[in-house]
């Protein structure tokens, strides 16, 4: 009896660990973003979806070549980017910003987005998922 | 009105795109969905594990559906009030969700499971201070119930991930056809 139970238990828990780790992280960042592909440029603002559980800031950038090109940055939830400072003014169309962040490991043009510098030089955190470089004690942030 | 025109419909409405961009009904509803659901599988894990006569073999089984079974139709209830809501928040992209639909489908045999238990099943549980383990139709009840419900909240918490998404193009026929999606090219 002693036995099948803890035999019963080790399993559940083998279960739960095993199902619970890739999950556990609320929208993990290494599922989506890739660390060694790190993007910065300038952009501008053509719309904010204030959205949960995740924002997403879309800008215009200028290629090098002359062509624009659209990027999807994904940002913290609506409520942790007002505590942070962020106003639907501050992020309003046509806004020149300045992104930093992480690519989407599938190679399209989504990042995940870690420092936005506002034209006044004001610098804003837009950190959203658990598990980004920008978490770790070493890179400090 | 085909259900993609509704969901279409339904997340433009002022209060779906309200709750969607909340500040704090979302994150609160979210929590509370959670925490029903630790009670709920809470109770139900604790009910399932007495019917394989694994825990609690001295307290006969009707009088543990009487201590656990209030739990977990409230918890239910609250379940399905926060996770109606956050459907809500999101409708399309829901609805066209391919872990949302599979949390759906196995929602519905996990009623199924419990139809049949309390209808067939329970009924011939020995109801007096019979202790130990009930018949083998309660423990296949318990063991479909435990796996129905684990996977369950895992499909639940894969909604997030949008690997399988419509807008995220070109995916495979077969998932394309399982997510009602047609591409725009």
């Amino acid at each position: 009896m002693r036995t099948k139970l803890a035999m019963m238990i080790s399993i559940l828990g083998l279960a739960v660990s095993g199902w619970g780790s890739p999950a556990s992280a609320h929208h993990a960042f290494a599922a989506e973003f890739d660390a060694n592909k790190p993007v910065n440029f300038k952009g501008t603002i053509t719309k904010m979806e204030w959205t949960n559980p995740h924002s997403w800031l879309h800008v215009l950038v200028m290629q090098p070549d002359g062509t624009a090109v659209n990027w999807a940055i994904e940002a913290g939830t609506p409520n942790v980017l007002f505590r942070r400072g962020f106003t639907k003014e501050t992020l309003a169309p046509g806004t020149e910003v300045v992104i930093d962040g992480y690519q989407a490991k599938d190679g399209s043009n989504r990042a995940n987005g870690r420092d936005l510098t506002l034209p006044d030089g004001r610098q804003l955190f837009l950190g959203s998922s658990a598990g980004a470089p920008y978490e770790l004690p070493t890179v400090g942030q | 009105m085909s259900p993609l025109d509704f969901f279409g419909w339904l997340e433009d409405s002022s209060w779906s795109v309200g709750l969607h961009e909340s500040r704090y009904a979302y994150p609160i509803i979210e929590s509370v969905h959670v925490w029903a659901m630790a009670v709920f599988f809470g109770s139900v894990a604790m009910f399932d594990l007495r019917l394989l006569g694994l825990i609690m073999r001295k307290a006969p089984v009707p009088e543990v559906v009487g201590r656990l079974l209030p739990w977990t139709i409230a918890a239910f209830i609250v379940m399905v009030v926060t996770g109606t809501l956050l459907f809500f928040a999101i409708p399309l992209r829901s609805y066209q969700n391919i872990f949302f639909r599979g949390k759906m489908l196995l929602m519905l045999l996990a009623g199924l499971n419990v139809w049949i238990f309390h209808s067939r099943v329970y009924p011939k549980v020995p109801t007096a201070d019979v202790a130990g383990a009930p018949p083998r139709a309660a423990k296949v009840a318990g063991v479909l119930s435990l796996a129905l419900w684990t996977g369950i909240v895992f499909s639940g918490r894969m909604i997030a991930y949008n690997w399988f998404d419509c807008d995220r193009q070109p995916q495979p026929g077969i998932v394309n056809f399982l997510t009602s999606c047609v591409p725009d090219e």
